[in-house]
């Protein structure tokens, strides 16, 4: 079986926060979303503004899973990086070493982060927030095609003057993909 | 600090959604984007989510937050479960009968003492079609004046649309977007606002549809935009004007359909002589190359479109900008072809005619403008408010509607939640949710499509169908002429309205995205209006200009209504609200996830304006207008121009959220011209709360 993979696309991302709902909604958090979606605006010459959204990235050598004194954080055969929350004690360490935001602090005081609902790929179904996004900022399927796809969309946005880099292909190495916006929009007007 | 346990941390584990394999299809309710649903039931027949229908060929399975957030609100705290009367300022549960007989009693005394005038309804949430068709039969026996959505939402932009093209609707549906070359958006932010519809822009735009926003904030939809020009609040008017000169000064507009199916083009022509080029670019902040850049696109890249949002259609000059944009779309010919026209969430498909016969048909006996409501409640000229809706949070003058309210003889609110509006009222009854009512819904594609009841009714709810006709019966009035089911309501509607005739539920039943409309008997659907360039104006024209001659006249937002004679030095700011993808009216907000995802209201400000004030991200900044006041925590972007603020418009006090509503510091003044509500551009103090020696 050829490895599956999710792409966040966030050139494309318009801060529905659908995502973060769905991913509430599947996975019956009362609050605490897995996936929150960030803001981000700088000043160069004009105005850059993006949105990021947060999720574990599931990385093939994890630090949450390095830093976790329980070993409640494995990661599998297919990819995924999968908390244990009968394990875990609530110490937060991995919040603070993922670098990606990662790792939500739940209501119950223990960590919680995106299971890629797996749940559902067991059934042949794609994960919450890919089937809701309005947008396909948020895409799965197979890794090789994801890549591809992603190949196709950097330089479609590099035809309209605007640079993105793709992470976690190659080295450091994720499960979840994104695309992101390096540089700036041309058509920004200031009056 | 105290310490406090929270419950749900002793030992509560998250487990994934049960699967359910029987989900039931709906048809969301809340923005008009009319996105396909489906929805899943627990064992005890509870909503338990809410996914999109990916056979719907509008959203394809994709949805927004709000349709998911909205099965919290269906069973929480606030949901009204029964019927409640107020006895010495508490509430106590009553039976539906003895609510039903008071208000008859009441309703009754009123109407035969006061006259019918002396009784008004306050209507914008009453329901889907079935509770719409039993309102409008119960209005009509009795003589009800009623104020729905329109002045508080599109008034404006209907009454122009309207004196135009005769019609007040979209003239095309949102999915032409991808067949047009041109697509411009005007003061909507449909990345928020119809998140769950917006693929279809972003497709559009992969196809080469040139995507245009104008908008004083560089809002979410701006950054998917090919070309994002930002305006000055309430110049948009300026802007259409000197985009129309350019074309009309250079041959650029469609010469053909102008002489043959337009009336009042030289007085357009005159009108857009106001100003010049340079003063347009100074006025609007849009630098003239700019303009003559957008204006030549949109005279060579044909079809093209219009999106117009509330930043245009909210706010004291409406009128004068709706007819700027509407008239250069007529000029150049985008109207009437695949590819072109008007995008709208206004979609009347017409009203259900002669249902009741003539002799039993009463006229209220007062007619009052919108404005004029306040003065006729605190007067005492009205006696009782029938509430579906919540007017305290989401009508103007929040706090004078809440006082106007509070006076008066007798409230009925019928209402999903325990809401600031049936907080006030002497009668509270509970009302169905849309997912427990079937009926047809109409969207921002020009289609109707039905629904059927997803979910058993809450408790003792009922729908408004139900209700008027039980209370008719209450009040002695005929009962015949109400239909008693949402099948036997459209089947009434659609026979006694020949726009729809074609449609049928069981047509409907059968075709994912439902139809469009107009549909005759022959059962022929039109995707859009205008295609044989008849128009449905008094003329049969295009009419570009208004009655009086003058085509567009524009008033600056400072000398507009609310503005007027208010100090620019006491007030030097504009105040604004602006929509969130996460709220819908003031229904999300008893969410929790809506919550999670806006944790409070803010206030959106430059950082030059906030340093000017002497604030940094986060502090709490005290907002004034004429009619009050108002803490938020400021929120620095340079998203918006500097001296303006904007803010959410969502939150009551009887929430999760305690806030005094924003409208509150929203004068009563409507746009002259269309008459509708401005929540946008009204002046404005604003100081750092809280520090000492400030």
């Amino acid at each position: 079986m050829s490895q599956f993979a999710m792409l966040v696309d966030v050139s494309r991302c318009i801060a529905c926060k659908s995502c973060s709902v769905a991913c509430m909604q599947e996975n019956c958090l009362h609050s605490s979303s897995w996936i929150r979606v960030r803001g981000r605006e700088l000043l160069t010459d004009h105005l850059i503004k993006y949105y990021n959204p947060q999720s574990c990235r599931h990385c093939a050598d994890p630090i949450c899973l390095a830093v976790c004194p329980m070993g409640a954080i494995q990661r599998g055969n297919d990819g995924l990086v999968i908390h244990d929350i009968e394990r875990c004690i609530g110490c937060q360490v991995c919040v603070d070493a993922c670098p990606y935001s990662g790792m939500k602090i739940m209501t119950n005081g223990k960590v919680g982060k995106c299971s890629f609902c797996s749940h559902l790929l067991e059934i042949n179904k794609e994960p919450a927030c890919v089937s809701v996004c309005p947008v396909e900022a948020r895409i799965f399927g197979e890794r090789e095609f994801l890549i591809r796809e992603a190949g196709l969309r950097i330089k479609n946005l590099l035809s309209r003057g605007i640079k993105a880099h793709l992470e976690g292909a190659d080295k450091e190495s994720t499960t979840v993909l994104y695309l992101s916006n390096n540089t700036s929009r041309s058509n920004w007007l200031v009056p | 600090m105290g310490l406090y346990i929270r419950p749900r941390s002793l030992g509560i584990i998250s487990k994934p959604l049960e699967r359910d394999d029987d989900l039931r299809t709906s048809i969301c309710c809340l923005c008009n984007g009319g996105c396909g649903l489906k929805v899943s039931l627990d064992h005890e027949g509870k909503v338990q989510a809410v996914f999109g229908d990916r056979d719907n060929p509008y959203n394809k399975g994709k949805i927004c937050a709000k349709p998911m957030e909205i099965v919290q609100t269906l069973y929480g705290p606030y949901r009204v479960g029964h019927p409640l009367r107020r006895i010495n300022g508490k509430f106590e549960r009553i039976t539906w009968e003895e609510a039903l007989k008071l208000i008859a009693q009441r309703y009754n005394h009123y109407s035969q003492e006061n006259g019918t005038g002396s009784i008004v309804g306050i209507t914008s949430k009453i329901g889907g079609s079935y509770s719409k068709l039993a309102h409008s039969i119960f209005s009509k026996l009795t003589g009800m004046a009623n104020y729905g959505t329109g002045p508080i939402c599109m008034e404006s932009e209907l009454k122009v649309r309207k004196d135009i093209f005769g019609n007040g609707s979209a003239s095309s549906p949102l999915s032409d977007v991808i067949k047009s070359k041109i697509m411009l958006i005007v003061g909507n932010n449909c990345a928020q606002t119809k998140a769950g519809q917006f693929h279809w822009i972003s497709e559009a735009k992969q196809q080469g549809t040139k995507v245009v926003v104008i908008d004083t904030r560089f809002t979410e939809t701006a950054q998917m935009a090919d070309r994002f020009i930002q305006i000055r609040p309430g110049t948009d008017t300026v802007l259409g004007m000197a985009l129309l000169k350019i074309i009309i000064n250079n041959n650029l507009y469609d010469q053909a359909f102008v002489s043959e199916y337009t009336n009042g083009f030289e007085q357009l022509a005159e009108a857009v002589e106001a100003f010049t080029l340079k003063q347009a670019a100074d006025i609007t902040g849009v630098p003239r190359n700019v303009i003559e850049e957008l204006a030549e696109d949109l005279a060579v890249r044909k079809p093209g479109m219009l999106f117009e949002g509330r930043g245009i259609v909210c706010v004291n000059n409406a009128g004068a900008s709706i007819r700027a944009f509407e008239d250069l779309m007529a000029i150049l010919g985008n109207i009437g072809k695949p590819g072109a026209g008007i995008i709208s969430h206004i979609n009347n498909y017409g009203n259900a005619r002669d249902l009741i016969p003539k002799k039993d048909v009463i006229k209220p006996d007062r007619k009052r403008s919108a404005t004029a409501l306040y003065q006729a409640m605190e007067e005492g000229e009205i006696k009782m408010v029938f509430i579906a809706g919540n007017p305290c949070v989401n009508w103007p003058d929040s706090r004078r509607m809440t006082q106007a309210i509070q006076g008066l003889d007798f409230v009925v609110s019928h209402t999903l939640f325990l809401d600031d509006s049936a907080m006030l009222a002497d009668i509270v009854l509970p009302a169905t949710h849309w997912l427990e009512e079937a009926g047809v819904q109409a969207s921002v594609h020009r289609v109707l499509q039905w629904k059927d009841q997803a979910a058993a009714t809450y408790a003792e709810s009922r729908s408004g169908g139900d209700l008027f006709r039980q209370l008719a019966k209450y009040m002695g009035l005929e009962t015949s002429y109400f239909p008693n089911s949402p099948q036997k309501a459209w089947e009434l509607e659609r026979t006694h309205n020949k726009s729809i005739e074609g449609i049928t539920v069981e047509r409907l039943r059968k075709t994912p995205g439902g139809v469009h409309f107009p549909c005759p008997a022959n059962g022929q659907e039109a995707e859009r209006l205008y295609e044989s360039s008849l128009f449905p104006t008094p003329s049969g024209r295009v009419e570009l200009a208004r009655k009086n001659n003058i085509a567009i006249e524009y008033i600056n937002v400072f000398d507009s209504p609310g503005n007027q004679g208010v100090s620019p030095e006491k007030y030097p700011y504009l105040l604004s609200t602006n929509k969130v993808a996460s709220h819908y009216h003031t229904i999300c907000q008893y969410s929790n996830w809506a919550q999670e995802m806006e944790k409070q209201p803010y206030v959106e400000m430059h950082p030059q304006t906030a340093s000017e004030l002497g604030l940094t991200d986060g502090d709490p900044v005290r907002l004034e207008t004429v009619t009050g006041s108002l803490v938020l925590p400021a929120r620095i972007t340079f998203s918006v121009p500097r001296g303006y603020f904007t803010t959410q418009p969502y939150f009551g006090l009887h929430s999760p959220y305690r806030q005094t509503p924003v409208n509150s510091l929203f004068p009563v003044a409507v746009d002259p011209v269309g008459g509708n509500f401005a929540n946008k551009n009204i002046m404005c103090s604003a100081s750092a709360e809280g520090r000492a020696g400030q």
